[in-house]
């Protein structure tokens, strides 16, 4: 429109673009720069900066500590994002093949969504988890799986694959709805005109809902993506003492070496290094993001 | 008429075909239930029943005072009402903030709008690590960490993006034609802005406003850093904390009644609103 209105768009823009340039892009800029420097403090002054290279991001590929996050936070993202999206692709396509309470049982995955991760954790370490009293135990011991029913499943080797299940219980929820409103968008005469010519489901899911899914997938890749790069609060409820191998992350283990809770002697105060495993985070975000774009190009239904 | 008679006959054979599917549906819905129906019942017990697992009779009676507990000595009260005054503030903040913004990208042509969008799209993945550390050294030095103002803030900041990103889509889908003629009538762009676009996209900012609430209500990570103090800690770590001690103390009941109260507004938000929240994650995601 017309520069008449230059005033009003300057007026409407700049509280949201300062708050922008303060709370996001500023921070951003000064963690990359931070993770090139000796910083011990997180409040220490840039006087005290010390050049250092890359050497912040040597120390951490050298901290067993560290290398054990990145082992976890690699097979949350591929083991968990595979059981994820399997299992929420596979509701989305119940829930989009005319059941009944359609609506219903949507509303019911997608639930523990809007729950606080903090009160879902509690309940699963405390009740499902549990050996006196717990969900799972009670079941295995109902049919007959005494031996099962009495693994501990928060101790140190179980602990990684009990905190990945309930995790993943929760995401499954969101992904579903994404694949859906996926499917929605494919015309039903696709599947009616492979009906006639005697296509049966699984032809139908692999010939037509599959492959006009690859959007949606890409879509599904990169929010899980963003989500599993900042997996936290789960690593601090399974684990809520001292951090522990079986279910650090990088982003625990950031914590602990900024703003270091744990009497744990295995962190120095480093926020140089914390700044550094921000970076390669990022990084991840950013690699996942553009393969994505490369690999499945947005070729399907109009989305 | 011979059409529904085929409908008819093949109906049965449909449901029976998508029985698999609603034994695997129903399972999971099963078990979502149980989990936190046994949380809510577990809530009125007593740890003794509860270790002997005999919430399901109630042989002493309900326990209501379990929720009187966790309410005051354990000063989820506080939590609680800091997290109501965060949530509120920031909801609604971030909708004046956020929806004149997303108007004026969604309407106007001028150079850097598309750089601007961009620019809050990319905010939608820069992970927190990469803000919160300049962040609390900059607000320490302005002495101003632990405080409730600077948690409002910072709620406010960051869920700006999402809001102007969510907005904007919805802007877009009004039709000019109210603005013209509006503009026939002399009425300015600005004042049109906010007495008729601003009502008109409602239905808009409602959504977006029930997604803010759900993501404030129980965000963790700003509030541990930012506002950990007795003081100032919202629902979400202030649950953390407590658990830790009631885990120690051995009070079961206490500790559920205090992960009901935590869950309960955004449980019962969703219960009457599910369906528009659904829609939303849908409208919102998608793009993303």
């Amino acid at each position: 429109m017309k520069t008449k209105n230059k005033s009003m768009i300057i007026l409407f823009l700049a509280p949201s673009v300062l708050l922008y340039l303060m709370v996001f892009l500023y921070p951003t800029a000064r963690t990359v720069v931070m993770s090139f420097f000796k910083v011990e403090g997180v409040t220490d002054s840039v006087s005290l900066w010390k050049f250092n290279g890359l050497g912040n991001f040597k120390t951490l590929f050298n901290t067993p500590l560290f290398v054990s996050s990145l082992k976890n936070i690699a097979l949350i993202w591929l083991i968990g994002g595979i059981g994820v999206m399997v299992v929420s692709l596979l509701f989305g396509v119940i829930l989009t093949s005319g059941v009944h309470g359609k609506s219903f049982f949507r509303s019911v995955i997608y639930l523990p969504n809007v729950i606080s991760a903090v009160a879902m954790g509690t309940m699963w370490i405390n009740y499902v988890y549990n050996p006196d009293f717990g969900l799972l135990s009670s079941v295995l011991k109902s049919i007959g799986l005494s031996k099962l029913a009495a693994t501990q499943w928060t101790s140190p080797e179980m602990v990684f694959w009990s905190m990945l299940v309930a995790y993943c219980f929760g995401m499954v929820g969101y992904h579903m709805l994404i694949w859906m409103s996926g499917i929605e968008r494919i015309p039903v005469d696709y599947y009616e005109a492979a009906t006639i010519e005697g296509a049966n489901v699984f032809q139908r899911f692999s010939k037509i809902t599959l492959p006009l899914l690859k959007g949606v997938c890409r879509t599904n890749i990169v929010l899980w993506t963003v989500s599993t790069m900042a997996f936290f609060v789960w690593s601090q409820l399974f684990s809520p003492v001292n951090l522990s191998a079986s279910t650090v992350t990088p982003m625990s283990y950031m914590y602990e070496l900024v703003f270091g809770a744990s009497n744990s002697a295995v962190t120095v105060r480093d926020s140089g290094a914390g700044a550094a495993i921000g970076v390669i985070l990022t990084i991840v975000v950013v690699v996942v993001f553009m393969l994505s774009q490369l690999i499945v190009k947005n070729d399907d239904v109009e989305l | 008429m011979k059409e529904k008679k085929i409908r008819e006959k093949n109906n049965w054979k449909k449901e029976m075909a998508l029985a698999p599917g609603y034994i695997i549906v129903g399972i999971w819905v099963i078990f979502t239930f149980v989990l936190i129906g046994w949380i809510i019942l577990a809530s009125f017990s007593t740890t003794r029943e509860i270790f002997d697992g005999n919430i399901f009779k109630f042989a002493t009676g309900l326990h209501p005072e379990n929720y009187v507990k966790a309410w005051k000595t354990q000063k989820v009260s506080s939590y609680f009402m800091n997290s109501l005054l965060y949530t509120a503030v920031s909801c609604t903040a971030v909708i004046i903030l956020g929806a004149p913004a997303a108007y004026v990208l969604s309407r106007f042509k001028f150079r850097g709008n598309g750089l601007i969008q961009n620019l809050f799209a990319t905010a939608l993945g820069i992970p927190a690590i990469m803000i919160i550390m300049p962040l609390f050294s900059l607000f320490s030095q302005l002495h101003m960490n632990q405080s409730k103002g600077l948690v409002i803030f910072l709620y406010i900041a960051v869920n700006l993006p999402f809001t102007i990103f969510f907005l904007n889509t919805f802007f877009r889908n009004l039709s000019v034609t109210f603005e013209e003629a509006a503009a026939i009538d002399g009425c300015s762009p600005m004042k049109t802005f906010w007495t008729i676009m601003l009502p008109l996209a409602q239905p808009g900012i409602i959504t977006v406003s029930i997604f803010n609430f759900i993501t404030i209500w129980n965000e963790y990570f700003i509030s541990l850093i930012f506002a950990n103090t007795a003081k100032t800690r919202p629902v979400a770590v202030g649950l953390y904390a407590m658990i830790q001690s009631m885990r120690y103390t051995g009070d079961w009941g206490g500790m559920f009644a205090a992960v009901v109260i935590v869950f309960l507004p955004t449980f019962l938000l969703y219960i009457f609103l599910s369906e528009k929240i659904i829609a939303g994650v849908t409208g919102g995601a998608i793009k993303g």
